[in-house]
């Protein structure tokens, strides 16, 4: 097979398993009905019907406020993290990176469930606060504790890419600083995190665009207290007419695209220019930490309790829980102390088969997705072609749509198109979603390591008369063997946490985790959502522990 | 392992099953033994549901055993999702599921309206109470009283509300006690809500003063019954106005700190719903299963197994029509299935009681 045919062959499934779900949601949009309804007419009362809908603005302006509020949390400290992790002597360094990154890998509904446990209005740490002082002093279901909430969960975020940017600097200039006597504080502020500001911008734009896909906080913490965010405010949408009605859903979407899509082309930008700014580098030699002295704790305990807040207190929550039948006031624990909720799983076939589907789509699914991942990025690679640029944003488009929307409009696909129908309640329906709702981010990790391949071997091969795909299959493929196996990993952690995207492919035989705590949360089966949820925790340790262990870096 | 040995224990079943012939249940029609036949060739039946599947686990198995060789396929899902996802399937043309069940009766009545149902008389139709059965297509499975629930631990022996005027001088008396501490459905995020207040509206003359006092009381709104409970188990709320029944009297017998009321004045009573497709690929089991649910066999599992409530009067137990006629005698208010649910659904309704609801929540 001539390489054009396979370039032209991976492009068109590409576009087609891109555009196909998101034109079918903008199509929607524009009609009077669901689409397949025979009395769907084209036209624009969807639109007039969601404008002028007070709830709609309020979830927008909510939504602005809480994504806006979490950059402004998840920056600084992300930035200033990176510095004391990269540049510094803070103790203990080593073990504390893997668990910076933990936050990305918990699901943010188990973290949502451990925060409402943990402290909740009747919290464990409510309750002792409570006998302590006589009051609680921080209410969990405020705007406030949920922007604080999802700011701090998104702190590893930019420092994943602060941390990156600091790293391929050379350090002569912080070096110059602190020979002419600048303390690290100065150094920080006035060298390194100016020198990797474009990296910091880009975090930035990340996290503001990451609150606008928020769907776990909000939905366990808004719902006491009457707080929408757009993606939240789809729920209630299939409700306010009394029929659940698609045609409005698709113009949240809409909206929601609307925003994000620019957003996701300004990365793009900002990625570009970072990398313009960091091409002045030097390999460096290796430098001795920046000394913190009598800071050096006082950094250390700031990183704890970051880490015991976000983490800790979450996780420890929902463990407790578990293990429960009952807690808030006036409960001792230790009565109530129980092992029912683990037996209970098993009484539950869907739960079973979920832990199984889940472990699965980890395993299996994300290696088939490695694989895809790969074939794209191979076509593209080393490809002086202006389609390289459209796969660029092609793999872009699906970051613009929410998980849970992307399961929806798969959903569609796969009821009406003829030969996909069958495979409707099987793991291949939910595979397909993951991989296309993931593509951008699997795409960074294998193009990451295909960056790494100097083009000496395969001209070498190429001058020997192979082929351009004998080259790819002989030499760059087996060159990148371990980068894909990190990723590999990677989306093994990513797939195992996902919970938004299944959601409404959730069926017998598609049962995942993060779908099946979403929908048991719904019925209030919380003895059963928090057993899980640990269950689901322990699978991601075991997964980022092996992670660890094999050395893989856990980012791109 | 389990699962091999089922599978096995299915395998001998279906040697046995093929091997004599279906014998049709007492008191049905002798016809009745060829649907047995068909429903066995067809080997299972799928089953759309809102019933979480550990309440439904013993139906099950129970129809399993009664019927070796048809194997239930059970999916629970919230009922909104249920509706969307049924609808999609109807009109993509390849089949849906064979029952539907769900406790949303408005959108179930509306899915038998716009003729998705397949008529089909069932041989107990004797046994049930006139309100629930509806143009031989849609059933009412369940009996289930609409309840208030209270944590026992908390709120003071005195304070307890009998019905819904004790409850509404309550919060008129100590509206500072119980701020924050009551919690109800959300009529604005779950049909269920909406399907309440309007039951409420018809049933009780201050149903709108109870509104604005739980609005005055701050009254903190979920989606879900499961939500409130948990939240007054844990002292978060104190007393959770409208919850099923049936999941309160599960999770009471799992939390003695659970009170449970059934208001003297009135007491509201909704009954999931259940109707066979007419796009069902198992049709013939699909009626061996709805006709399972309603026989008195299947409605003693639901009465003394699956807390559910029978609404079946030849059915003893904690959980049955006879129950709750004990406790509160006449007062039981049934929500008839019938045409009238989809006034439920009527939007302009719907919009303008938002828009009232609003303003009791604001306490106005």
């Amino acid at each position: 097979m001539p390489i054009a045919v396979y370039r032209l062959l991976v492009l068109g499934i590409t576009t087609l398993v891109v555009v196909a779900p998101l034109s079918l949601v903008i199509y929607q949009s524009f009609l009077t009905a669901p689409f397949f309804d025979p009395s769907a007419k084209v036209g624009l009362l969807a639109y007039s019907f969601v404008l002028a809908d007070p709830d709609f603005w309020q979830a927008f302006w909510t939504t602005i406020v809480i994504a806006g509020g979490m950059a402004a949390i998840a920056v600084p400290l992300g930035a200033v993290l990176a510095f004391l992790m990269v540049r510094t002597d803070v103790p203990g360094r080593r073990y504390l990176e893997p668990m910076i990154l933990i936050p990305i890998f918990v699901s943010a509904v188990v973290i949502a469930f451990g925060y409402v446990v943990a402290i909740g209005p009747v919290g464990i740490l409510s309750t002792l606060a409570k006998d302590l002082l006589g009051f609680v002093p921080w209410n969990l279901y405020s705007l406030l504790a949920l922007i604080l909430i999802a700011g701090l969960t998104h702190v590893p975020h930019v420092y994943l890419y602060s941390a990156a940017a600091l790293r391929g600097l050379s350090t002569d200039l912080e070096e110059a600083a602190r020979v002419s006597g600048a303390n690290p504080f100065r150094v920080a502020l006035s060298v390194s995190l100016p020198m990797i500001l474009p990296a910091i911008l880009f975090a930035g734009v990340l996290v503001f665009f990451l609150g606008f896909e928020l769907f776990g906080l909000p939905l366990v913490l808004g719902d006491p207290q009457d707080l929408l965010v757009l993606s939240t405010y789809l729920f209630k949408l299939t409700n306010k007419l009394g029929v659940p009605s698609y045609q409005l859903m698709a113009v949240v979407v809409v909206a929601i695209i609307a925003i994000t899509a620019p957003l996701v082309f300004m990365q793009r930008m900002l990625l570009r220019q970072a990398q313009r700014y960091v091409s002045v580098r030097g390999k460096g030699l290796k430098t001795q930490p920046l000394p913190l002295h009598r800071w050096r704790w006082v950094a250390f305990a700031g990183i704890i309790l970051w880490l015991f807040v976000t983490v800790v207190v979450p996780i420890s929550g929902i463990t407790l829980r578990s293990f429960v039948v009952t807690w808030g006031e006036g409960v001792r624990l230790l009565d109530v102390l129980t092992l029912d909720h683990y037996r209970e799983l098993t009484d539950y076939p869907n739960v079973v088969r979920g832990i199984f589907n889940t472990l699965g789509i980890g395993v299996i699914g994300g290696a088939v997705a490695v694989a895809c991942y790969t074939a794209i990025a191979l076509a593209v690679h080393r490809w002086n072609s202006g389609w390289t640029r459209l796969v660029d944003y092609l793999v872009m488009v699906p970051r613009a749509m929410p998980g849970l929307v992307a399961g929806l409009a798969l959903l569609w696909v796969f009821l009406f198109v003829p030969f996909l129908s069958p495979l409707k309640s099987t793991m291949v329906s939910i595979w397909l979603a993951y991989s296309i709702v993931w593509l951008a981010y699997g795409m960074r990790l294998v193009s990451g390591t295909l960056l790494q391949v100097a083009p000496e071997l395969e001209e070498a091969a190429r001058t020997a008369g192979a082929s351009d795909l004998r080259v790819k299959r002989d030499v760059t493929v087996p060159l990148i063997k371990y980068g894909m196996l990190a990723s590999w990993l990677l989306v093994f952690l990513i797939f195992v946490r996902e919970y938004s995207t299944g959601i409404y492919l959730l069926g017998p035989g598609t049962e995942v985790i993060g779908s099946l705590l979403v929908s048991l949360w719904g019925t209030g089966a919380v003895d059963l959502v928090s057993a899980l949820s640990v269950v689901n925790v322990v699978m991601i340790g075991v997964g980022l522990a092996v992670a660890v262990r094999l050395g893989v870096r856990l980012h791109g | 392992m389990r699962h091999v040995i089922s599978a096995i224990f299915i395998a001998t079943a279906l040697a046995l099953g093929s091997a004599a012939h279906a014998q049709a249940p007492q008191g049905y029609p002798a016809d009745y033994a060829k649907i047995v036949d068909a429903a066995k060739k067809e080997g299972k039946v799928v089953i759309s549901s809102t019933t979480d599947a550990v309440a439904a686990n013993p139906l099950i198995k129970d129809f399993e055993a009664l019927y070796p060789g048809i194997k239930v396929e059970y999916s629970d899902l919230n009922s909104t999702e249920l509706y969307n996802r049924f609808i999609a399937e109807a009109a993509a043309n390849n089949g849906t599921a064979d029952v539907i069940w769900s406790s949303a009766m408005d959108l179930q009545v509306k899915l038998v309206a716009d003729g998705h149902a397949a008529a089909y008389a069932s041989p107990e139709i004797k046994a049930l109470p006139k309100w629930a059965v509806w143009k031989d297509s849609a059933y009412g499975t369940t009996y289930e009283p609409i309840t208030f629930v209270y944590n026992k631990r908390l709120v003071p022996e005195g304070d307890v509300p009998k019905d819904h005027t004790d409850l509404l001088k309550l919060l008129n008396a100590k509206t500072d006690f119980y701020k924050g501490k009551i919690t109800a459905y959300d009529p604005e995020r779950s049909g269920v809500g909406y399907l309440f207040c309007n039951a409420d509206i018809k049933d009780f003359p201050q149903a709108w003063d109870l509104f604005k006092a739980m609005g005055k009381a701050q009254a903190k709104l979920y989606t879900s019954a499961g939500a409130m409970m948990e939240r007054v188990t844990s002292g978060e709320h104190l007393i959770a106005y409208g919850v099923f029944g049936s999941y309160a009297l599960g999770r009471s017998k799992k939390d003695p700190n659970l009170g449970i009321i059934l208001p003297k004045d009135y007491t509201m009573v909704t009954s999931r719903v259940a109707f066979i497709s007419k796009q069902a690929k198992n049709p013939n089991a699909g009626k061996l299963f709805l006709d399972y649910i309603l026989s008195k066999r299947g409605q003693e599992i639901i009465a003394n197994k699956a807390d559910l409530y029978s609404l079946r009067s030849d059915v003893d137990g904690e959980a049955t029509i006879k129950s709750v006629t004990q406790l509160i005698g006449d007062k039981a208010r049934p929500v008839p299935i019938d045409q009238t649910l989809l006034e439920n659904l009527d939007q302009a309704k719907r919009l303008a009681f938002l828009s009232k609801w609003q303003q009791a929540k604001k306490g106005q």
